[in-house]
């Protein structure tokens, strides 16, 4: 008989390899090296974003008709110009000409028009942790490994930085108020338990801290934390649930630490989660993280969902029956030993593995 | 329906993959008629870490198997087909699915109100997200539409206009941006391109878009200057989709390759069997079919066999749920609750459920919050859904639904439904049905199994849809006026052979229950006063009529229409409770 439920897999490892894909939104060129040993904020990829388009005309701006036109080109699809480059002519005794209008690159004749594409501002593609670079496919994607501390959250607000981790409050169900955070935290990656407003966040950002990682936020505080110049991961979700015990364990371990905070959005149709890594020395043996764990008695799981929204515990029994539960729902569920609360009957699709 | 035709005995296995559960249903032939014998159902593996539904769809075969004693799969885990003389295997395999990445889309087409509209409702009968559309009367010049169309990243770019043998220099001259765009970025994976507009300039524009980007050619969506056919389009639009999902997700070959090349999308499936009904049931009512899933809301409505289907993948109670928040205000959605839940709790909950879709509530309030998002979800697609469908059939635009007969409701947030009082009570708050009406709920979410059998073994869906797979959950009566809460609505009387008739007044604001249970039947007779309309063709008119039972009974909705709910958020969390026990849902 086959695995008869997978769950979703959630990790928190204190040493595992960690290899990432690191990828430019449009294709352009990358820099680094196969084999090459990366710091966080090194350059690994290069690009040009958001360009805009313009079509020139080239009849009118030649004074010829527009057969005639594509003959006065001096310039070909895909060259790259500066503004006030001649695109095409000189034409007739008053020597018209049609000019770049910017920095760009033709993309395109259409006739006797041009497609002008203006060159967009660069950007640049970081590395975001200490690692190796391990394969690349030369103009957008490249694959970073490394020794790491790893712990997954659950939502984050797409931004990325590394720094030194501190601790923020007493325990992972802290309340985040503006006045735990003084000129110490600055430039650090602050670990903290929840946070219910927005003042916090923005006195956050005056200390340009690096990046903060919760168990919760309130979910009005959405849209603040898009607007927020650092990454912000949680562990949990949106109300006031503290960070669980796995995870706060293992982040405030290693407060003094440099850790790369990845607030990249989850997408349940790529490999993407937003993530704290923890670079660690490589002499000690590691393993790459399961993807796939099937339920069975002895593995470690969190909760998703009230009533123990958060709790870590470790399934005791998978019964066959289905139990009942206060909403009049019937559902196959696991027996799970709850740190300080014992054993509690949890659906199992209210169950995600933590390895 | 009374179709006596002997049929071959022949298995049929229907699998059809959502996005948060995969469900299998086993039917064999009984006593000379196709019955439901087994289901199956796991969470689907279309996600990470897996990408590959084949996991997610042996799970749900494991199950069968299990239960049945009916070995499906080989020693390779490949199926069983035909069915052997030891009885392993089945004899048809059909399959449909609605999971895969959301597919961002790109509308172009000549007018709005023509070719565009009729795109529009294309692409909304689908699992599409529509995100700019481009259009000859587009103020945006050229170069924008360019920009536009770089900047959205669509993975599909859907083309109509032109009837055939119509406009062609136009629509050319809108192709002509779509092709530059595509062909700009390098590295970056172009869109597919659909055309479905004037057929004569297919070849024209396979041509025109070269090595830049894969062209799919479809059937046009306005083939004359009369009106527009979309079904054609629609069955190969729904093909790309495929193709486009099995691009990123593995698994789909094989489920395809099971099937005879036939995999259909859940809501075509779905559309089918309400288009059958719809041509079976009386025709001057119409047929209703609304899925409220995970990842999308379909809505269904046929008319004598016209069929509009509507896909909305910006609501759903799973991922898409706080896109909700774009169209209805909490207020509107805790107006349902019969608990005081507060404000922010419930947006915590909200965007907490799109982080985990396949969660199911543990805790009463949280049931009573589920069901509360489910009837706003269902409001809010079935307002935006009528609006496509056409006027003479809309109930001149009410708040509540034109006649309708039958009512068939599918998704997971009903069929788990503790108590059929919780899913019918949703259903009549959500879309307010006028007149006489049954409701019909979908436990095992069979209707795009059956969507997909229809065209190997059309027997199956007639007798399937006969059988108690589908639970009646009672016919529904539901004057429309309105008035002083209190005010007689009708008199009514229900006889029922062996027991003595009930007879008595409804009043406005009642939600009355009356006991007629599954397969039971009687007479009811129904005398509305002169301004409440039962369905029987004025306000006023009375009459009888024969009525069936159901799991909850034969309900009497004189709740009035439009439903209105007290101001007072107190007396409001009253009245959701007490109708919550009228109709059986708390006990």
């Amino acid at each position: 008989m086959k695995a008869s439920y997978l769950p979703p897999v959630s990790h928190v490892m204190s040493l595992t390899i960690v290899r990432r894909d690191r990828t430019l939104p449009f294709a352009g060129t990358v820099t680094a090296r196969l084999n090459e040993r990366v710091q966080a904020v090194d350059v690994i990829a290069e690009a040009e974003t958001a360009p805009r388009h313009v079509f020139l005309d080239l009849a009118r701006g030649l004074g010829v008709s527009p057969k005639e036109a594509p003959n006065f080109l001096v310039r070909q699809k895909g060259d790259r110009v500066e503004m006030g480059d001649t695109i095409a002519g000189p034409v007739g005794v008053a020597r018209r000409t049609v000019r770049a209008p910017a920095d760009g690159r033709i993309v395109a004749v259409d006739g006797s028009r041009v497609l002008f594409e203006v060159r967009g501002e660069p950007i640049v593609l970081r590395a975001g942790m200490p690692a190796m670079v391990v394969s690349s496919d030369g103009i957008q994607t490249v694959t970073l490994e490394a020794t790491a501390g790893l712990v997954q959250g659950i939502w984050g607000n797409g931004r990325m930085d590394f720094g030194v981790m501190r601790t923020l409050g007493s325990g992972p169900a802290a309340r985040m108020q503006t006045d735990m955070l003084d000129v110490n935290l600055r430039g650090a990656v602050l670990i903290g338990g929840m946070c219910d407003q927005p003042a916090p966040l923005h006195q956050a950002t005056e200390l340009n801290v690096r990046g903060i990682v919760l168990g919760s936020i309130t979910s009005d505080l959405i849209p603040v934390a898009l607007r927020l110049t650092y990454p912000l991961v949680i562990t949990e979700g949106f109300g006031s649930l503290p960070m669980n015990s796995a995870a706060y364990g293992l982040l405030t371990g290693h407060v003094g630490h440099d850790a790369a905070v990845d607030a990249r959005p989850g997408d349940r149709y790529s490999y993407q989660r937003p993530e704290v890594i923890i670079p660690l020395p490589t002499s000690r043996q590691a393993d790459v993280p399961d993807d796939v764990i099937p339920l069975a008695p002895g593995v470690r799981v969190r909760v998703l969902r009230a009533p123990f929204h958060g709790a870590v515990g470790t399934v005791r029994d998978l019964p066959l029956k289905a139990a009942d539960f206060p909403s009049g729902l019937l559902a196959r569920s696991a027996a799970i030993e709850i740190e300080g609360l014992g054993n509690r009957l949890i659906p199992l699709a209210n169950l995600e593995v933590i390895q | 329906m009374d179709l006596q035709t002997t049929i071959d005995a022949e298995t049929l296995l229907a699998v059809d993959v959502g996005s948060v559960h995969t469900r299998a249903s086993l039917f064999d032939v009984v006593d000379n008629q196709y019955r439901l014998v087994a289901t199956g159902r796991s969470l689907s593996t279309a996600t990470t870490p897996l990408l590959d539904i084949g996991e997610g769809v042996r799970m749900a075969l494991d199950q069968i198997q299990t239960v049945t004693g009916r070995r499906l799969l080989d020693e390779s885990e490949g199926l069983i087909m035909p069915s052997t003389s030891e009885g392993a295997g089945v004899d048809v395999f059909v399959a449909t699915s609605s999971a895969g990445p959301r597919l961002r889309a790109i509308l172009v087409g000549l007018m709005p109100g023509v070719s565009l509209d009729s795109g529009r409702r294309l692409a909304e009968a689908t699992y599409l997200e529509v995100v700019d559309e481009i259009g000859l009367s587009d103020r945006r010049r050229d170069e924008e539409q360019i920009d536009v169309i770089l900047a959205a990243r669509p993975d599909l770019i859907l083309i109509v206009g032109g009837t055939d043998g119509g406009a062609n220099a136009s629509v050319l001259r809108l192709v002509e941006s779509v092709a530059l765009a595509a062909g700009i970025r390098p590295g970056s994976p172009a869109p597919r391109i659909l055309f479905a507009g004037n057929r004569h300039l297919g070849a024209a524009i396979v041509e025109r878009f070269a090595d830049q980007a894969s062209v799919a050619l479809a059937p046009n969506v306005r083939p004359g200057l009369e009106g527009e056919d979309l079904t054609p389009a629609r069955n190969r639009l729904a093909e790309v989709i495929a193709e486009m999902h099995a691009a990123k997700v593995s698994g789909f070959d094989e489920l395809r390759q099971w099937s005879g090349g036939t995999l259909m999308l859940s809501a075509d499936a779905f559309g089918r069997v309400i288009r059958h009904l719809s041509q079976i049931y009386d025709p001057r009512k119409g047929v209703l079919g609304v899925d409220i899933g995970a990842s999308h809301t379909t809505i269904a409505a046929g008319f004598a066999g016209d069929l509009h289907l509507s896909v909305r993948s910006d609501l759903g109670l799973g991922a898409p749920l706080p896109s909700l928040l774009r169209y209805a205000s909490m207020e509107s959605i805790l107006r349902w609750l019969p608990t005081d839940i507060p404000e922010d709790v419930a947006r915590d909950y909200i965007f907490n459920k799109s982080l985990h879709p396949a969660t199911v509530p543990m805790e009463l309030d949280e049931l009573h919050l589920e069901f509360a998002l489910a009837r706003q979800v269902l409001q809010t697609a079935l307002a935006q859904a009528r609006a496509g469908w056409p006027k003479r059939r809309n109930g001149g635009g009410t708040p509540w639904l034109p006649p309708m007969e039958p009512i068939l409701a599918g998704g997971g947030v009903l069929s788990r439904a503790p108590r059929p009082g919780f899913a019918a009570l949703a259903l009549l708050d959500a879309l307010q049905p006028s007149g006489i009406s049954t409701l019909v709920l979908d436990p095992h979410s069979l209707t795009p199994a059956l969507g997909a059998a229809a065209a190997v073994l059309p027997m199956v869906t007639v007798h399937v849809l006969e059988s108690g797979s589908f639970v009646s959950l009672g016919t529904v009566v539901s004057p429309v006026g309105g008035g002083r809460a209190g005010r007689p609505v009708a008199r009514i009387k229900l006889e029922r052979e062996g027991a003595s008739p009930l007879e008595g007044e409804v009043r406005l604001g009642q939600l009355a229950v009356l006991p007629l249970g599954p397969g039971e039947s009687g007479k009811l007779t129904i005398r509305p006063e002169h301004s409440f309309d039962v369905g029987f063709g004025a306000r006023g008119k009375a009459g009888a009529m024969r009525v069936t039972g159901g799991a909850v009974g034969l309900i009497i909705d004189a709740r009035g229409r439009p439903l209105s709910l007290p101001k007072d958020a107190a007396r409001r969390r009253e009245l959701n409770q007490k109708w919550l026990y009228d109709i059986g849902a708390l006990q």
